[in-house]
């Protein structure tokens, strides 16, 4: 509908400057210095039984006594702010008639306005009589706490002040749409609580006009404007009457009021550092005429509530941002406690939604995408990150009409009008999305549908309140409330906490991982010094019992020998166990030389090597297939080899011993539900030796891996330091493998391992 | 010295060596105990076990175990925990006769309910003062715990 884009009236007349007036009232124009009558409304004869033209470029004096235009000076001079209405008495040709008049400057012009409304009496009104009518409805005010509350009180002390019909607050929001927040009516109407209007129901022109003339009263709205006249070089809308109470009534507003059935109306502007909130808005079905005391009672009344308004506004906004700043907390504390992230955020599910006031929120940690509340589905949300990205400044990305920039969303618009989507790493694919309903789907209007659309003869529909609900809505399609910045900060410290805490924890693993590093390069080079150290004397052991044997055998017995021979053993076995020390650190230190390996060939050599030092025996070394070649470093992985082979050899008690080494690809490792250790990615080879020997039970299948932990004693199974699994470990370890057991005990053990 | 020769000695000792120097020391001092010996975890508890029908003729239980720590498969550190939590046997007095002297064995070990921690000395002269100490307290002074449980 175009009338409402460009309103007719506005174009042709500034609502500040009608060139007219309500007729309850006489208006004059006089200028300061002269106090010429410069324009008059055309009411004159009728109130003061004289012709506008006799009036116009007359003086002051011509109409009003010098003791009456002393005290008009007297209250210009006190300025703004200060009481500006006097009561005056004027001689017409019917008699004294009473006026109370009021009386204001207009500094740029150099005019002085004088408004004029007939009264009864000349008595002063008493101040107690108006604070009297004020003072009640103050101390209920004032008892409220909280906006809403106060709200409600508002609408009905004014109701029971004035006597109006319907009192409402209106409230604008940050684009100017105005809703009803409070409502007190007669009971026979139908409600408007709750109803929303376009922003341009009340144009900025009307707007700033409300925000500084304070109080407009229109006690007839059917009544026809008086229009001013003028002395010849003056324009009568050149006037400007905005602080003029008895300004005309834009049209506009006149043709919406009466299509509401309203036939008066009081309108109390509510500013809040400067500027306007809203308003309080009263209607009544009848005209209405509001006494002068009522009128200031109002006004002051207005300043009052606008004054705890912002009280109580203020006061809402800083709680909300303290429970933000709290939620934060919470969420900040609780990720610096759980190790998990995604778990930390997640629970308990009202934090995370409540950080920035949304219906829903999202956590993408890479591929893992969480759902909060109502959101979109997962697909979804995906497609919505890889869009939103791009356009992410500094972190965020944020918009209260999401559909409208990004059709896709049209879809699912009820859950996410409104997207707050918080970047913690690009790289690492880490979001935080916050999502909010079409704002349509919040407001619910009780308004009776049928009542107040009129049909023009030619189709078209009128100005009214339900027509202007349907505009609101269209106006708000596709949008959910804006983000407060409150919340957007709220999201961006939730950001910096998430990036300061894991910042930290990487800090403080890399400090960790550092003192490891150093205290097992201390360890190696200590393990090697020692070891040495420790070979020196045992050779001197070995050498001098071997001295004792070959000289002095003859003048030892049977049990001397056995001693001496004890010794001996006793000697090598040492060596063996610093030589497997020394071995394993030397693992620790030394660079892996990787080359691709055929292992067949590798095997071979392994096996001749076995069958050598072993003549005899009975092993069946049992080869099923060709192993594969792969990279590593050839020398320890014969190592793992050999002694996963000697060990297979040498724990067997089966009449007819045999090994098994083959290798298992993904698939067949797949298929045969091969349990791979966690850490171990599913497309390594893993490769097995498998006996036919004395098994392993469970409860020593880690233990086993331990430096010179033997399971049997010394004597049994061909003895042994109890170091060949410590030194395959590290080795497949080194190439970032791993290597584990299956068995069962008394009939076999198969050792798997992967060496990548 | 003679001692009660009703006192039974259960050696708990992997090494052949160890247990060799032992016996030798042992005889020496004219030990005419009874002294069992076992090599490993499993051993021990089998031997323990009064339930099994070879055990059921009265070899009473012994009225002192002598553990070394140090042994294959089941660790002596587990086999003092195994015997301190079973009803049946945890009132005989096990003493650690181990290599060890890691304050945080002996804390473990005491903490698990030894008797005493002895270390084993390198110094022929120490070992054979540190025996002697045990034989004379453990099988000849002290009282045993009531031994009567072979049913």
């Amino acid at each position: 509908m175009s009338d409402f884009e460009t309103p007719i009236s506005h174009q042709s007349k500034p609502i500040d400057r009608p060139g007219s007036i309500q007729p309850h009232g006489v208006l004059l124009a006089i200028a300061e210095t002269e106090l010429e009558i410069l324009q008059v409304s055309n009411n004159t004869q009728v109130y003061l039984t004289k012709a506008p033209e006799a009036l116009l470029g007359q003086p002051l004096s011509s109409l009003l006594d010098s003791e009456q235009i002393k005290a008009i000076a007297k209250i210009l001079e006190r300025g703004q702010g200060n009481p500006n209405a006097l009561k005056l008495s004027i001689p017409t040709l019917e008699g004294e008639r009473y006026f109370n008049t009021i009386v204001h400057r207009l500094a740029e012009e150099a005019t002085i306005i004088l408004e004029l409304e007939p009264t009864d009496t000349l008595a002063e009104s008493s101040f107690l009589n108006f604070y009297s009518l004020a003072r009640s409805a103050i101390a209920k005010i004032r008892s409220c706490s909280n906006l809403d509350e106060f709200l409600a009180l508002v609408v009905e002390e004014i109701r029971s002040l004035t006597g109006f019909d319907r009192v409402m607050v209106y409230q604008f929001d940050d684009k100017g749409a105005g809703c009803v927040v409070a409502e007190a009516k007669e009971e026979a109407l139908s409600p408007y609580l709750g109803l929303h209007y376009p922003a341009i129901d009340v144009p900025p022109e009307a707007k700033a006009l409300y925000s500084r003339c304070l109080l407009r009263l229109i006690p007839d709205v059917s009544a026809s404007p008086i229009e001013l006249l003028s002395i010849e070089s003056r324009e009568p809308t050149s006037l400007d009457l905005c602080f003029a109470g008895l300004r005309s009534a834009d049209p506009c507003f006149v043709e919406y009021l009466q299509n509401m059935g309203v036939a008066a109306t009081l309108v109390i502007s509510l500013v809040r550092e400067s500027q306007l909130w809203g308003l309080i808005s009263c209607h009544h079905q009848t005209p209405k005429a509001i006494p002068w005391e009522m009128r200031t009672a109002c006004e002051f009344m207005g300043q009052f509530i606008a004054l705890e308004l912002a009280h109580f506004v203020d006061r809402q906004e800083s709680e909300y941002l303290v429970k933000l700043q709290a939620l934060q907390a919470e969420v900040v504390a609780s990720i610096s406690r759980i190790d998990n992230l995604r778990d930390a955020l997640v629970q308990p599910q009202p934090r995370l939604l409540g950080l920035a006031g949304a219906a829903g929120a999202a956590i993408c940690l890479d591929r893992e995408i969480t759902l909060v509340g109502d959101t979109p589905t997962l697909e979804e949300i995906d497609a919505l990150i890889e869009w939103a990205d791009p356009q992410v400044e500094d972190f965020l990305f944020s918009t209260a009409a999401l559909p409208k920039l990004y059709p896709e969303a049209i879809a699912f618009k009820e859950v996410a009008s409104g997207l707050l989507l918080l970047r913690i790493s690009q790289l690492k694919r880490y979001y935080i999305l916050w999502f909010r309903p079409e704002v349509i789907q919040t407001v619910n209007w009780a308004g009776n549908p049928s009542e107040s659309v009129r049909v023009e003869e030619d189709g078209s529909i009128t100005l009214c309140p339900r027509k202007s609900f349907e505009l609101w809505q269209e106006s708000v399609q596709f949008s959910s409330l804006p983000w407060k910045s409150c919340e957007i900060e709220s999201a961006l410290n939730l950001r910096n906490a998430i990036v300061g805490i894991v910042l930290s924890k990487a800090e403080e693993l890399a400090k960790l991982n550092q003192e490891l590093e150093r205290s097992n390069r201390e360890l190696a080079s200590f393990a090697f010094a020692a070891s040495h150290d420790l070979k020196e004397p045992l050779r001197g052991i070995y050498n001098y019992s071997t001295i004792l044997l070959e000289d002095y055998a003859s003048r030892l017995d049977e049990e001397g020998v056995e001693y001496l021979e004890t010794v001996q053993g006793l000697s090598v076995r040492m060596e063996s166990l610093v030589n497997a020390l020394l071995r394993l650190s030397r693992l620790g230190q030394q660079e892996l030389h990787l080359k691709e390996t055929d292992l067949d060939e590798l095997l071979a050599r392994v096996i001749d090597v076995f069958r050598a030092s072993r003549p005899d025996s009975q092993l069946d070394i049992r080869i099923p297939r060709s192993l594969p070649t792969i990279e590593c470093d050839p020398i320890l992985a014969n190592e793992v080899f050999s002694n996963l082979l000697a060990n297979a050899s040498k724990y067997n008690d089966k009449p007819e011993p045999w090994v098994e080494i083959g290798y298992l690809n993904p698939q067949e490792c797949q298929s045969q539900s091969l349990l791979v250790p966690q850490e171990q990615s599913s497309t390594a080879i893993v490769f097995y030796v498998r006996d036919n020997g004395i098994g392993i039970q469970s409860d020593y299948r880690e233990i086993v891996f331990k430096l010179f932990k033997r399971l049997h004693a010394q004597e049994k199974y061909g003895g042994g330091a109890g170091a060949g699994l410590a030194i395959a470990r590290k080795i497949v370890e080194r190439h970032g493998g791993r290597i584990w057991i299956d068995s069962v005990y008394g009939e076999g053990a198969t050792f798997y391992f992967t060496l990548e | 010295m003679t001692v009660n020769s009703d006192k039974i000695l259960l050696v708990v000792e992997d090494s052949n060596e160890d247990f060799k120097m032992l016996q030798r020391l042992m005889r020496r001092m004219a030990v005419k105990n009874p002294v069992y010996r076992c090599i490993d975890g499993d051993e021990v508890l089998k031997f323990l076990d009064r339930q099994e029908t070879g055990n059921s003729e009265a070899i009473p239980l012994p009225s002192v175990i002598l553990l070394d720590l140090n042994l294959p498969g089941l660790d002596g550190r587990d086999i003092l925990a195994r015997l301190k939590q079973d009803g049946s046997l945890k009132e005989i007095p096990v003493v650690v006769f181990t290599t060890s002297s890691n304050p945080s064995d002996i804390d473990l070990c005491y903490q698990r309910g030894a008797n005493g921690y002895l270390v084993k000395p390198m110094d022929s002269e120490k070992l054979q003062k540190t025996v002697s100490a045990f034989v004379s307290y453990w099988l000849d002074a002290n009282t045993p715990p009531v031994s009567d449980r072979s049913n």
